[in-house]
């Protein structure tokens, strides 16, 4: 690739000694702020499950400093610590100095990748995902309907009764045990880009983020966001030129991808006023686009433009109004937070909101309820041991006698779902908003 | 946290590995060490030898043995949140990090009591036990994180030392390793006078010299039955501390009295956990009551009145506990909050007479005109422990040692007006020369003569606590100077 071979020679650090080699390096004044006070400690799942310092928030601002100031220099022991972070960004709630150590890990994870490219398997995965599959509609497509296949046609009862399932990687195993019914995607339905109109009277349009992952394996959470918003007066557009986010890519250390994708969604979302997006993770990465553009200063103001607009479902539904259903669901019910609507966007009370007015909800507080899955991106496919470790802990909060584990994050569902299975329990994992769209169902029923 | 073969030429980290458990529970290569150059005190910084996870006491004390007869220099690390370098290893010592010790062993609700091991985290413990009406008193600011193994060390305080006492007035019993790697209880039968000497006196606040506690039996508390908080606002800081002399006068032994300076203010509302102090004050005080419900009300309003005596701008009690929480989580990040306003802190952890207080204020405040240093003050100023944090930029030369003089010269105000240098972060590093502010040689001799009854060779944490005698002279000399001129 052309870019390993652009050695940009700009030092982080005004002294020279930086020994981060590629543009875009990590910026100076976010690390600037960290006092070193370790309020971030207790906050960090890694270094609750290792205790070791440079597996914490605190421990990995410090090396990714002594790396800008030549003290170490970009190599596997660096990498270790920085690619082991869940990016959670449990830390930045938790940092008195509103440290951004979730910007800064990105940023290096950016170095990282460009002084040691991928090897082996984790190459693979990561190209085959983010390179050959969530990028591109029609490959996503093809795989939503050879996953479906697989379910429908017999091959799922076949490949699992006959052990062949067991030549896959154990968390691999694990993935598909719980994976969800595939529906048809939204995307492709409303092919056409014409807009869903609302229900009855129409009170403004917004677009909606479908996503990628979301689109194939929860297209009927997609189904729900759209109900959702009709039914309180939205019309719905869904733009056809609009792709993934780019948050996988950029989580890897894939920023120049993370970039293309960015720019692609700019675009397509130019002329919307509000982006409803249902996946914390995507939301969340609108939200900072701007942060990929730091050299780019005409696709800076474009990107923070966007991530004005960009709203997730919960707390737009929220700060509008929205109609309280009739229709009584009658559930014990508990909410996980996924860190990037928790701490990444601050929207906490907005879905609760949501599920208390729904009659017959009972909410059972979960401990710990903004602490991460696990689940973080592709981390549970390249880290499964500490993404292991890390939903175990998740579990034992996971309270016993509720049905329903609610949440808005695709992520987070997929991993959840995997600890109820292995823990035995009987919880359903849903979104959010699929909760509001079955009340609002059961109310037209009667 | 991958298995791999330990890939070093350093026979010892062989040895080390091979007394764990866990052969891969130490760390060696210099990307894994370089985040314990240094704990919350981030002025001095060297490396370690080698990180050392231990699960056990029984490990703990193979380890300590195994320093011991090979002589190599060694120290125990909690959460590395200590303000005054004790854990930081000066002398390429191998860390004992005693995270990985982290069960809560016993609660005893009958004899208000619990036993923890040193990794516990201070703030777990009474999110434990707060249900079933307990609680652990002692609350430093850290304690969302720093350990209680590292609360005994330092023998740490906290807002809510006013009423109910530091680490020491908690601490029933401790085993304790020794710095030969004999394993040794202390205390633990709950009796509050034991017969013969004050041992867990003396090994509360020994900042880790003279060997390394492995299990804490600690005294709870039951949770008051009432609580209320007020918040005063000044526009004269000399109005606030006459305010807090008046409160303590009046009979009132609040449970917390904190106060925060215009630069401490402008830190908090600038950081993470703003709550809307107004920015032109001068001071704002923290004060909490607690007890029986019934005479809650009453401490109140005597509160109120004597605020509104001292011409406050504001005085109103929490609605609510939300609003209590915020302020205290307001103050409680204080430090850190610090990194908002500058890249750099030196926080200081002086204690003076609480008459003192608006002298001790002015002084402070010339010393920051002097050293061209912004200087912010948070303190507990109920029991007169201040900390003045004085704010610089470690890239500007020279700007370091500048915040070091200044530090010291607010630690010289506190000894010359009768109180001392250190009231609960401890001595470390950073106020090993200031010990001559507040005794003589032949004092720090007598001390360093009790240390050497337990840590014999001098392996465990050296160079913490007191000065080093060789350089005594040379170092009066530089103090004064660094004082007067």
């Amino acid at each position: 690739m052309a870019v390993s071979q652009q050695k940009l020679k700009q030092p982080a650090c005004k002294d020279g000694v930086s020994n981060y080699l590629w543009s875009d390096a990590p910026d100076e004044t976010k690390w600037a702020d960290c006092v070193h006070c370790g309020m971030c400690l207790e906050s960090c799942p890694t270094y609750e499950q290792t205790g070791q310092e440079q597996h914490s928030p605190r421990g990995r601002v410090y090396l990714i400093k002594s790396v800008a100031e030549g003290k170490l220099t970009v190599n596997e022991e660096f990498m270790d610590p920085v690619f082991a972070c869940l990016d959670c960004r449990a830390c930045t709630t938790a940092c008195p100095a509103d440290v951004d150590v979730g910007g800064l890990i990105e940023e290096a994870r950016g170095q990282v990748r460009q002084a040691i490219p991928l090897k082996g398997w984790k190459k693979s995965v990561n190209k085959l995902f983010l390179h050959g599959i969530f990028p591109h509609e029609n490959r996503l497509q093809t795989l939503g309907g050879l996953l479906k296949f697989y379910q429908k046609s017999g091959m799922q009862t076949l490949v699992r009764k006959t052990k062949l399932i067991q030549i896959m990687p154990k968390h691999l195993v694990d993935m598909e045990a719980v994976m969800p019914n595939i529906h048809s995607s939204v995307k492709k339905k409303h092919r056409n880009g014409s807009v869903i109109k609302a229900k009855k009277e129409s009170k403004r349009e917004v677009a909606m983020l479908t996503g990628c992952v979301m689109d194939v394996m929860f297209s009927d959470v997609n189904e729900s966001t759209i109900n959702v918003l009709t039914h309180n007066g939205n019309d719905v557009h869904i733009p056809q030129n609009q792709t993934c986010c780019g948050a996988l890519h950029v989580h890897a250390g894939d920023r120049d991808m993370g970039r293309k994708l960015a720019k692609q969604n700019i675009l397509a979302f130019e002329n919307d006023e509000t982006v409803i997006v249902n996946a914390a993770g995507c939301g969340c990465m609108m939200k900072e686009y701007g942060e990929l553009f730091k050299d780019e200063p005409e696709w800076r103001e474009k990107a923070e433009a966007l991530a004005d607009k960009v709203e997730d479902i919960s707390k737009f539904l929220y700060d509008t109004g929205y109609e309280k259903p009739t229709a009584s669901l009658n559930k014990r019910i508990t909410y996980h937070d996924a860190c990037h609507l928790a701490h990444g966007q601050g929207v906490r009370e907005e879905p609760r909101d949501l599920l208390l007015n729904i009659p017959g909800v009972e909410m059972v507080h979960m401990p710990n309820a903004d602490r991460c899955c696990g689940s973080a991106g592709i981390y549970n496919i390249t880290n499964p041991e500490m993404a292991g470790a890390v939903l175990e802990s998740k579990m034992e909060n996971v309270p016993d006698d509720v049905e329903m584990i609610s949440m808005g994050n695709p992520g987070c569902m997929l991993q959840m779902a995997i600890g109820v299975k292995k823990h035995g329990r009987s919880q359903k994992i849903v979104h959010t908003v699929q909760l509001l769209d079955w009340a609002y169902q059961k109310e037209s029923r009667g | 946290m991958k298995k791999k073969k330990l890939k070093t030429n350093d026979r010892h980290i062989h040895g080390l590995s091979q007394l764990l458990n866990d052969k891969q529970a130490i760390l060696y290569h210099k990307e894994d060490l370089i985040s314990y150059d240094c704990d919350g005190f981030t002025i001095h910084k060297s490396l370690p030898r080698a990180v050392v996870f231990p699960h056990s006491t029984e490990e703990v004390a193979r380890i300590v043995k195994y320093c011991h007869d090979h002589a190599l220099p060694f120290l125990a690390r909690g959460a590395g949140t200590g303000l005054s370098g004790g854990a930081i290893p000066l002398n390429n010592e191998v860390i004992i990090s005693l995270v990985k010790m982290k069960r809560l062993i016993d609660i005893d609700l009958d004899n208000r009591r619990a036993v923890v091991e040193p990794g516990y985290v201070n703030l777990k413990l009474t999110n434990q036990i707060i249900e079933r009406g307990y609680y652990y008193a002692p609350d430093p600011s850290s304690q969302y994180c720093c350990t209680i193994g590292g609360n005994v060390a330092e023998n740490a305080g906290g807002a809510h030392c006013l009423k109910y006492g530091v680490t020491t007035n908690h601490i029933l019993g401790l085993e304790l390793v020794l710095p030969n790697g004999e394993i040794v209880e202390i205390g633990g039968n709950g009796v509050l006078d034991e017969p013969g000497y004050d041992l867990l006196g003396l090994i509360t606040g020994s900042e880790g010299t003279l060997g390394i506690v492995t299990k804490i039996i600690v005294r709870i508390l039951k949770n008051p039955e009432g609580k209320q908080t007020v918040l005063a606002y000044f526009d004269d800081i000399e109005d606030g501390s006459q305010a807090v002399s008046d409160i303590i006068s009046a009979g009132i032994v609040p449970a917390a009295l904190e106060m925060m300076d215009k630069t401490a203010i402008e830190g908090v509302e600038a950081a993470s956990f703003p709550v809307g102090h107004p920015k032109d004050i001068a001071a704002v005080l923290l004060i909490e009551v607690d007890g029986i419900a019934a005479g809650i009300d009453d401490q109140i309003e005597q509160i109120l009145s004597v605020c509104r005596n001292r011409n406050v701008r504001e005085v109103r009690a929490a609605k609510n506990e939300q609003e209590r929480a915020a302020w205290w989580a307001n103050r409680k990040t204080g430090f850190g909050a610090m990194g908002a306003i500058s890249p750099d802190y030196l926080v200081q952890d002086g204690v003076i007479p609480r008459s003192k207080l608006p002298e001790v204020l002015r002084r402070i405040n010339k010393i920051s005109e002097e050293y061209g240093l912004r200087i912010a003050n948070i303190f507990h100023a109920g029991d007169g422990n201040l900390h003045p944090l004085v704010l610089f930029d470690a890239r500007i030369p020279g700007e370091t040692e500048k915040a070091l003089a200044a530090g010291s010269a607010c630690l010289k105000v506190c000894a010359d007006v009768g109180g001392t240098i250190t009231g609960e972060h401890g001595v470390g590093i950073e106020k090993r020369e200031e010990m001559r502010f507040v005794f003589t040689d032949e004092e720090i001799a007598a001390q360093t003569d009790i240390r050497s009854v337990f840590n014999t060779d001098n392996l465990l944490n050296a160079g913490k606590l007191f000065p080093s005698p060789s350089r005594c002279a040379e170092v009066k000399k530089e103090m004064k100077e660094k004082i007067i001129g």
